[in-house]
């Protein structure tokens, strides 16, 4: 591949075959007539979000750095999450696999708790177990991993608080959703007490991260009502805790109380 | 359809040329000679353009004019290549032989035959170095194949109201993924190229296919277990196979690894809880 250096002088010239190439690499060539400004000793050239190379800066990140980032949102310490892990800046490696791994151990989970009750169950009925959770799973996580933040960034862009990305938005609420994982594959014990302190616990830790870490942004914001939207987040992290615990975490050992009906009824009662 | 081979292509950071080899052309592929068991054979119907006029007088004479490519699933002379089609870039095939001249049966045979060989070539890798070539001439036909095999499988297993459901979610997840997987791959830094690294995470479910059959069959748990999370490991180890050439960094390799881990075992997962 040729380069052919343009000057500033050549700019109406037709050049050798009527072909000028344009060198983005700032060693090789004088800076030209419309990117006389603005050319840079590192550019890349203009890239469109539709190439690969657009979001290659989002993904730099080693295995350890994820690692860290995903088991520091479990400290209680961990309301500068973005000042002191998020840096230099925040990764979509680690938001978009833990909420897909979350996806598949509530999948997982589910379906190991389904055969596991059946199993010691008294009626020996053979288990169907239900595919449509995993569909609803996938949109559940998703919808509120993914559109939570980037509406809740949009919402805030558009009153003028806060300076923080997109990305890092997307990095907290991803990353803040690792407790569930441990607490999906623990709630495969049928034991009801258990599932709900569990739930309850994974809940309270990654409530607290994600509050701590969007109230000092929208306490930046003038209005005082803007610090009520933290109630929001919280109301919404509710409702993900109690759509888990009600949709995956619910299969239960059914045993026959007192002696076996003597009528021959199917479950429901009908005759 | 017909593709053009440009003259040049844009040197990307992640492009990646591939050799064309020239070195199986045998007498039959020349344009222009005409097959003499031409008058026997109906033209293959879903190769090319329809040439009606082969059908009523043999065209012993005669002389294609145009020698088009017809699909991308021929193996011999094989050139793949790049064109950016408006900013985005797409890979085509050109397979420089004349394909509507032979009879149906020599075309599917060597599809067939090329599907076969890289199925053994991503499942039992030699280290011979013709033999890696093999997966240069990347193909989706063998994992369209395969991932369909598996649906089939697992939703004829499937209780009847589920089964919909279960082959919708088998052939979303096995495409989805390899999707997903591949770009990951290209975003951290490797240089694989786009549609061969499709078609050997395709390759790679073949293993599965084979669990998914003896579940068919074996209802005790305690040989479906073993058998699943064998095929497991093996995907796991043909597809690493595949990216140790995409010079991922060391302190990444994990990273580009862990998705293939959750993507063969969700499906190994299925298999067994059927």
């Amino acid at each position: 591949m040729a380069y052919v250096s343009v000057e500033s002088d050549d700019r109406f010239e037709e050049g050798q075959e009527g072909l000028q190439f344009r060198s983005f690499l700032g060693d090789q060539s004088v800076p030209t007539q419309q990117n006389g400004g603005g050319s840079q000793a590192t550019s890349r050239g203009p890239t469109g979000f539709w190439t690969v190379e657009y979001y290659q800066p989002f993904f730099d990140v080693d295995t350890k750095t994820v690692l860290k980032r995903c088991y520091t949102t479990l400290l209680p310490t961990s309301s500068s999450y973005l000042s002191t892990h998020l840096t230099p800046a925040a990764d979509l490696y680690g938001p978009f696999w833990t909420l897909t791994t979350l996806i598949f151990a509530l999948f997982l989970s589910s379906s190991l708790a389904s055969s596991i009750s059946a199993y010691l169950s008294d009626a020996n009925d053979p288990v169907d177990y239900n595919f449509s959770l995993l569909s609803i799973a996938v949109s559940l996580v998703y919808a509120y991993g993914l559109a939570v933040p980037v509406l809740l960034w949009l919402a805030l862009r558009y009153l003028g608080v806060g300076e923080w990305s997109v990305v890092e938005a997307i990095a907290v609420w991803g990353y803040g959703q690792f407790i569930w994982i441990p607490v999906s594959i623990l709630c495969v014990i049928p034991v009801p007490i258990l599932r709900w302190v569990l739930v309850g616990i994974a809940f309270g830790l990654s409530g607290y991260f994600l509050v701590a870490n969007v109230y000092p942004i929208l306490a930046s914001a003038e209005t005082k009502a803007v610090r009520l939207m933290v109630i929001i987040v919280a109301l919404l992290h509710a409702g993900l805790a109690i759509s888990f615990k009600v949709l995956f975490f619910s299969y239960y050992i059914v045993k026959e109380v007192g002696p076996t009906d003597p009528l021959p009824t199917d479950p429901v009662g009908r005759l | 359809m017909d593709h053009e081979i440009t003259a040049s292509t844009p040197l990307t950071s992640t492009s990646q040329f591939i050799q064309a080899d020239d070195d199986d052309i045998d007498e039959d592929d020349i344009p222009a000679f005409t097959h003499p068991s031409i008058q026997t054979a109906s033209p293959s119907p879903d190769k090319g353009k329809a040439r009606a006029s082969e059908q009523l007088a043999p065209p012993f004479g005669s002389v294609p004019t145009v020698s088009g490519s017809i699909g991308s699933t021929s193996g011999a002379g094989a050139k793949s290549s790049r064109q950016t089609v408006g900013g985005v870039q797409v890979e085509t095939r050109y397979t420089g032989v004349d394909t509507l001249d032979e009879p149906t049966s020599k075309t599917l045979t060597r599809d067939l035959l090329s599907i076969y060989s890289k199925l053994v070539q991503v499942l039992y890798p030699r280290r011979s170095g013709s033999a890696r070539e093999v997966l240069r001439d990347w193909d989706l036909w063998g994992p369209l194949i395969l991932c369909l095999l598996l649906a089939i499988l697992l939703s004829t297993n499937a209780p009847p109201s589920q089964s919909l459901g279960v082959f919708t979610s088998v052939i979303v997840i096995v495409s989805v993924g390899s999707l997903v997987v591949t770009v990951q791959a290209k975003l951290l830094g490797g240089r694989v190229s786009f549609f061969q690294g499709l078609c050997a995470l395709g390759y790679c479910v073949a293993p599965l296919n084979i669990a998914a059959l003896v579940a068919t069959f074996v209802r005790i748990i305690w040989v479906r277990a073993p058998v699943a999370l064998a095929a497991w490991a093996w995907c796991i180890w043909a597809s690493v196979n595949f990216f140790d050439g995409s010079k991922i960094e060391r302190q990444r390799i994990l990273l580009a690894v862990y998705p293939l881990l959750l993507f063969y075992f969700i499906l190994a997962w299925m298999i067994l809880i059927q």
